[in-house]
């Protein structure tokens, strides 16, 4: 039986794989089982795969930037919180359709992530995450401060969408939303990490002389990773602010951008699926898994503890990620058969 | 000022591909390269020889502007047979000019396979940005695609197309220096620089090695300027020498003449007494 299972597991897969371009495809299904998921997990799943959607686009944006560059950016959070500010003040303020706002809630932080981009990349590398660092900081105090703007540590409420005035959604449709993003943000960049752009940010960070040889202007392509993860995380705000309809500053710190960081060391550096995956062990590990077990679910802390181990485990052993755990795995399920078939 | 006025002016013969004049480089009170000055014409095959520490890589670099010389200029015959002065132009649009060079310890990026490595070498041809890249649109992909078949004839001539789906990282050190040549190649240069392309090789790759640069000279229609320390590769394959030592020119000429030169002999077995 486990056999013949296996062996209809693996047509299918074969097949519809060969009817699309494959990744499209595993993309597609892998959006349906999202929209799915939270009827099938019961309890408030919703909000909490929501927001590791959230979180994933900001970590996809991210680890562009240190995956294929070699940078490291440590202003997410600041940049995520000021896309959701404006996304607040534009429609409940100003009542701008949500499209419209988001276009501006995404172009302000991708510009100052640009200037920011343009003084700190001239110097060298690294002087990127110190400025941005600086500009979070400066931002989150921005957020505590400028009451008449952000609400100050109240914070700022927000609707769900109401697209193009037909579409009034709710949570679920809100939800249906994050999803299509996070699949269409997930293809864009499945499409240009194999494209020149990819290759080139790749040799950037290989051999800053190969790629300097070769015709690649270093600045020019150090900016263009910049700003997508400064696009990607300004996404990732509008978002956050239009699922869970709040925004207050204490959620724009420091920890968030390190915790993105982490999603993308845990999940697998380099890798769409590993980034989406981190972002699932991040951030639906303890809400979903661990507070269901008893005893161990009350321990307070428990899950930032588990993270640390994790992080080291997870850098000594497999330093491409967790989801070079999950290829070994499929790997073995399908390959194995192969050869075996074939003796 | 008035050696600005020059460089504008400036006119080569016919048939000089790169016209080194005067080059002068110093890190602190080191002399590294020394008033230094030299032609390669159109299809030739020009050695840079010296021994260990004469300066032949630094002066590779001030041509590819990878360092910026304190003195001199160099003047290169551009694709467009226009005549451009090298110095002072950012480094990634040299290429652009048709000027191109391998590394001394190969430079090849690791997580790539062999067929997107050589496609990095065509980095200036793609006309597309990146939003197109994102979007995959038609351009982009025909772009890709042309570029693509141009990297599998290019992987057929070097004769490791069999290899093109392998990863960088796990291949031989002289195939990578072939995988290398391949990737210089693909942006169809007129001068292609080649820094030490026999380091590491056994004498079968060094003799097939010799064979390819001649072939490629006929091919490609390029001009070829090489630092090699194998001396029997070096005589065996270029047309003319010019040998160094200290930064400073011992001579010019056919190797005939490089090896019957008293200046060049000293240089590297020592004085006679």
């Amino acid at each position: 039986m486990a056999i013949i299972s296996k062996k209809i597991i693996k047509d299918i897969f074969f097949k519809t794989s060969n009817i699309l371009p494959k990744p499209y495809v595993n993309y597609l299904l892998f959006g349906i089982i999202l929209v799915i998921l939270p009827y099938i997990v019961n309890g408030s799943t919703l909000l909490t795969i929501g927001s590791v959607i959230v979180y994933a686009i900001a970590a996809l944006g991210l680890n562009l930037l240190l995956g294929y560059s070699g940078l490291i950016s440590l202003g997410t959070a600041g940049f995520m919180g000021l896309s959701s500010y404006f996304a607040s003040y534009l429609t409940k303020d100003l009542n701008f359709p949500f499209f419209a706002s988001l276009l501006i809630s995404v172009f302000i932080p991708v510009i100052l992530g640009l200037l920011v981009g343009l003084v700190s990349l001239r110097i060298e590398g690294y002087y990127l995450a110190i400025a941005t660092l600086a500009v979070a900081e400066i931002l989150r105090r921005i957020f505590e401060k400028f009451i008449a703007f952000t609400g100050g540590y109240v914070g700022k409420t927000a609707d769900y969408p109401n697209i193009l005035n037909v579409f009034m959604l709710d949570r679920e449709g809100t939800y249906i939303i994050l999803v299509i993003f996070l699949i269409v943000i997930m293809i864009l960049t499945h499409n240009l990490i194999q494209s020149p752009t990819g290759r080139a940010l790749l040799t950037m960070r290989g051999s800053d002389a190969a790629a300097q040889a070769m015709g690649i202007d270093i600045l020019k392509y150090r900016l263009i990773a910049f700003a997508l993860a400064t696009l990607y995380a300004s996404i990732a705000g509008v978002l956050y602010v239009h699922f869970n309809e709040l925004t207050y500053p204490t959620i724009w710190n420091l920890g968030l951008s390190l915790n993105i960081l982490a999603i993308i060391i845990i999940g697998g550096i380099r890798s769409i699926s590993g980034t989406v995956l981190g972002a699932f062990v991040v951030y639906s590990f303890s809400d979903l898994i661990l507070k269901e077990i008893p005893f161990i679910g009350e321990i307070p802390g428990l899950s930032n503890i588990i993270f640390g181990v994790l992080i080291i485990v997870i850098i000594l052993f497999y330093p491409q990620g967790l989801i070079q755990i999950f290829k070994n795995i499929l790997k073995s399920i399908f390959i194995r058969k192969d050869v075996k078939a074939s003796e | 000022m008035s050696k600005k006025a020059i460089v504008v002016n400036k006119e080569l013969s016919n048939d000089i591909v790169l016209q080194v004049d005067n080059l002068s480089i110093a890190f602190g009170g080191l002399k590294a390269v020394d008033n230094l000055s030299f032609n390669i014409k159109k299809n030739e095959i020009f050695g840079l020889i010296g021994p260990n520490g004469a300066g032949k890589t630094t002066v590779f670099n001030c041509i590819t502007q990878f360092y910026r010389p304190n003195n001199g200029e160099v003047y290169f015959r551009t694709k467009r047979d226009k005549v451009v002065n090298l110095v002072g132009r950012p480094v990634y649009r040299i290429i652009r000019l048709g000027l191109v060079r391998t590394f001394q310890n190969v430079e090849l990026i690791r997580e790539l396979s062999v067929l997107d490595n050589l496609l990095v070498g065509a980095h200036i041809k793609y006309k597309t940005g990146f939003i197109s890249h994102m979007l995959k649109t038609k351009k982009a992909r025909k772009e890709e695609l042309d570029n693509r078949k141009k990297a599998i004839e290019v992987l057929k001539y070097l004769g490791i197309d069999h290899l093109k789906d392998f990863l960088a990282a796990g291949l031989s050190y002289g195939i990578l220096k072939r995988v290398e040549l391949g990737r210089a190649l693909m942006s169809d240069p007129n001068l292609l620089i080649l820094d030490e392309p026999a380091a590491g090789l056994n004498e079968t790759e060094t003799e097939q090695l010799a064979e390819t640069i001649r072939k490629i000279r006929d091919d490609f229609n390029s001009s070829i300027l090489l630092v090699e320390h194998d001396m029997r590769l070096v005589m065996n394959i270029c047309d003319r020498i010019c040998a160094i030592s200290f930064g400073k020119l011992l001579a010019i000429g056919t190797p005939k003449e490089i090896q019957s030169n008293k200046n060049v002999q000293e240089a590297y077995l020592g004085k006679d007494d």
